[in-house]
């Protein structure tokens, strides 16, 4: 105790909760017992209220040291002051090099205005999961292009406005960011909303011919069915021990998804009954799309304004994503089943040995090394332009009256006075 | 000790007592109200100090208002679903409480059960009702299906009954023999709202005791049936009781947040048509960090309740009756 008493206090505040709590409880009790200049003390804040608490702990004076988010706050935060930017406080060599360490995709994740304001400590990567027993007997494979893909899923699904048990494949409103990206689109240029780039208007002219196919009122109501499985069941595995398919064939999933297949057929095997086979594959690209494209999203950590052990925080952080102990990343990462956001810790030993164990987990980390993956646009008012974008498609997209061009042009205007207005109004000549 | 000197020799432990509500009340309530005035006419994000705007909020808050955007959207979701839920709450409660104050056996029971409901917590009963308006398994559209309904999409999508849009729709889906999609989300959360009129059951059953039972008698002398007396006594004995449940309705539907933002997911799908005004606010303060443009929504909302609530009043003089003697 009197060691601890010694130490500097690094508060860390994150939001994980069951099985993943375990895993963060146990990689900050290694690293204090690595240290002997600080000490982490872990604070979990389940729930939806980490914000708040956040800024009204930055306003009281008493912040936590290190805090880390999932949601597309960076270049809000770091606009308005919010966080610290690394650069004030790091070594620039020493940032430099962990950067340089990290995938495309999480240095993305943390860089807003030329400077570091957060790490992204695991990624969040989509693919598509599909059914590969379920195709093998229709001696079809996995697409490689959008044209094979529409093919695919017509065969399987061919259009029309009945209720079915299940889909080839149905879009999700929300997922425009990666189909966008994987049309070769780009969402903001600057502070120049992209939104009518031509990819982005193939991307969501794409998505709504899947409810033209199918009707908008049966994708609705068949969206709603995904949600009353018992147990949240990802849809793509069958509910009953006699089915071999689920609601779906191809779902575009994150990496945690293959988790539950695993379980899935685990059940199975030790009910010594048949299971389907699964397969993971990139999105299938379009004519002068972007190959292994996709939208991502991550866990990072931030440092908010105030915080007293800054670089106590940078010790744990640098401890986290394996910069001082590959092989301890490594294991925090199999433990978790989470995506590391460094090459160094992929090529751990430990790290490949639970890639070989995992097939279609392996596929997730590979595309996680891609150029192609991007993240939601950093710019202040990044929330307000993800939500208005989710809601435009979701019009578009369910709405068969609802037309493609002047939807996109007005969410265009009001997400790009957003930008302008907090810019604006954060503009630093004013009192 | 003269009486004068007795008061104010009393006034000090009496302001001791009281002064764990007094100062709760400015603190928890004096405070933020003036406090939320005061960042109405500013830029605020809650981390750095509040910088004056002027009007700017407000003048934005208009231009949502003309555009349908944003501020425009939320009213006119708030309004939709305030007009319709308001209403039907008071009739379905009204007609509840008539049955429920006949004296038959069980009638305890029957009151306890219609009251249930509104005890039970807003999170749980919002769960529950996603349930029960499943599109493919919710038990609503099994019963509605025994009428050819079956098929409504309520809480996923943004259609709205009683629109013109709507309604050309339905006379497509007639024409065609397709499926008659009626209902969408704002009608999935009045349909919820119905499940608190428990509260108002209470209110009217005590109301209708108090009814003087000589009108009755007299109407019956008079040979009036069930529905006129209904009509022409219990409904106007009834009318200050009404009033009151009208006001608070209002005031209740607007302000409406908890079921809306766990229906919703927090973000007003599909398609915005769940962004209430409450929600609004709540979104732009904590998401958009643009806590003085809140204010102003909190404010304009303030003000839009006032005003509704003094136009009922105005209104009350021409159907509220009360009875000589009470006020």
């Amino acid at each position: 105790m009197d060691d601890i008493a010694s130490r500097e206090e690094v508060v860390f505040w994150h939001f994980w909760g069951g099985k993943d709590r375990d895993v963060v409880d146990d990689v900050v009790k290694r690293f204090n017992a690595s240290q002997d200049k600080y000490f982490v003390r872990a604070i979990a804040m389940p729930g939806n209220n980490l914000d708040t608490k956040l800024f009204l702990s930055i306003a009281g004076g008493d912040p936590p040291d290190l805090v880390n988010q999932d949601d597309p706050i960076v270049a809000d935060w770091a606009y308005r002051g919010i966080i610290t930017p690394f650069d004030e406080f790091v070594d620039a060599t020493e940032l430099k090099r962990v950067n340089q360490t990290l995938f495309p995709a999480a240095q993305k994740l943390g860089q807003f205005d030329g400077q570091t304001f957060a790490v992204a400590n695991g990624l969040d990567i989509r693919a598509l999961i599909y059914n590969k027993s379920f195709l093998a007997e229709r001696n079809l494979t996995a697409p490689q292009t959008l044209e094979q893909f529409d093919q695919v899923c017509k065969q399987i699904s061919p259009p029309g406005n009945e209720p079915r048990d299940f889909y080839a494949y149905l879009p999700d409103s929300r997922r425009l960011w990666t189909w966008g990206f994987v049309h070769g689109g780009r969402f903001l240029s600057g502070d120049d909303v992209q939104l009518n780039d031509a990819s982005i208007v193939a991307a969501l002219r794409w998505m709504k011919q899947f409810s033209a196919w199918y009707g908008p009122d049966q994708i609705a109501a068949f969206r709603r069915g995904d949600q009353s499985l018992p147990g949240k069941t990802f849809p793509l595995l069958p509910v009953n021990d006699q089915d071999q398919h689920g609601r779906y064939i191809f779902t575009l999933a994150g990496q945690w998804n293959t988790r539950d297949v695993v379980d899935f057929i685990n059940r199975r095997k030790q009910k010594q009954l048949p299971h389907p086979e699964f397969g993971v594959c990139p999105l299938p690209v379009p004519a002068g799309g972007r190959q292994h494209a996709g939208w991502v999203n991550g866990n990072i950590f931030v440092i908010p304004r105030g915080a007293k052990s800054k670089t106590g925080a940078w010790e744990f952080i640098k401890f986290w994503i394996g910069e001082t102990n590959a092989n301890d990343a490594a294991r925090t990462c199999a433990a978790g089943g989470w995506i590391p956001v460094s090459r160094q810790v992929v090529a751990e030993p430990y790290f490949q040995k639970f890639l070989a164990d995992n097939p279609l987990f392996r596929r997730y980390v590979e595309l996680a090394q891609s150029e192609n993956q991007f993240t939601y646009p950093m710019v202040p008012g990044a929330t307000f332009f993800v939500r208005k974008v989710n809601a435009m498609t979701e019009k578009v997209f369910l709405q068969p009256n609802a037309p493609v061009e002047p939807e996109i042009d007005a969410t265009r205007q009001l997400i790009q006075n957003q930008i302008s207005r907090i810019r604006q109004q954060y503009r630093k000549d004013l009192p | 000790m003269t009486e004068r000197r007795q008061k104010f020799a009393n006034l000090g432990p009496g302001l001791c007592f009281a002064s764990p509500w007094v100062v709760g009340f400015v603190l928890l309530i004096v405070f933020p109200f003036l406090a939320s005035l005061y960042w109405s006419f500013c830029q605020y994000d809650m981390v750095n100090p509040p910088r004056l705007v002027g009007t700017e909020n407000y003048q934005r808050l208009f231009r949502e208002l003309k555009t349908g955007e944003g501020f425009g959207k939320a009213v006119f979701n708030t309004a939709y679903f305030a007009v319709f839920s308001v209403p039907l709450s008071i009739a379905l409660g009204l007609i509840l409480a008539k049955f429920l104050s006949w004296k038959i056996r069980g009638q305890a029971i029957y009151r306890t059960i219609f009251f249930l409901p509104s005890i039970i917590p807003v999170v749980a009963a919002s769960i529950l009702w996603i349930w029960l308006l499943d599109p493919q398994d919710g038990m609503i559209n099994y019963l509605l299906s025994f009428i050819g309904l079956g098929q409504q999409n309520w809480l996923n999508q943004s259609r709205e009954a009683i629109s013109v849009d709507n309604v050309k729709q339905i006379g497509q889906s007639i024409q065609t023999g397709g499926p008659l999609r009626v209902f969408g989300s704002k009608d999935g959360l009045v349909l919820i709202s119905l499940w608190g009129v428990g509260n108002w059951i209470v209110i009217y059953l005590a109301a209708l005791r108090d009814v003087p039972h000589h009108l009755y008698e007299a109407a019956d002398i008079e040979g009036l049936g069930g529905l006129r007396k209904f009509w022409h006594i219990t409904i106007p004995m009834l009318s200050p009781v009404i009033f009151f449940n009208l006001v608070m309705g209002l005031i209740k539907s607007v302000q409406t947040f908890t079921s809306i933002y766990i229906i919703s997911e927090g973000t007003g799908a599909p398609n915005e048509s769940l962004l209430v005004i409450s929600l609004h606010l709540f979104v732009s303060a904590f998401s958009d960090l643009d806590m003085g443009y809140a204010s102003a929504i909190a404010w304009l909302m303030f003000l839009g309740l006032a005003i509704c609530t003094v136009l009922l009043f105005r209104t009350s003089r021409y159907w509220v009756h009360y009875r000589a003697g009470s006020v």
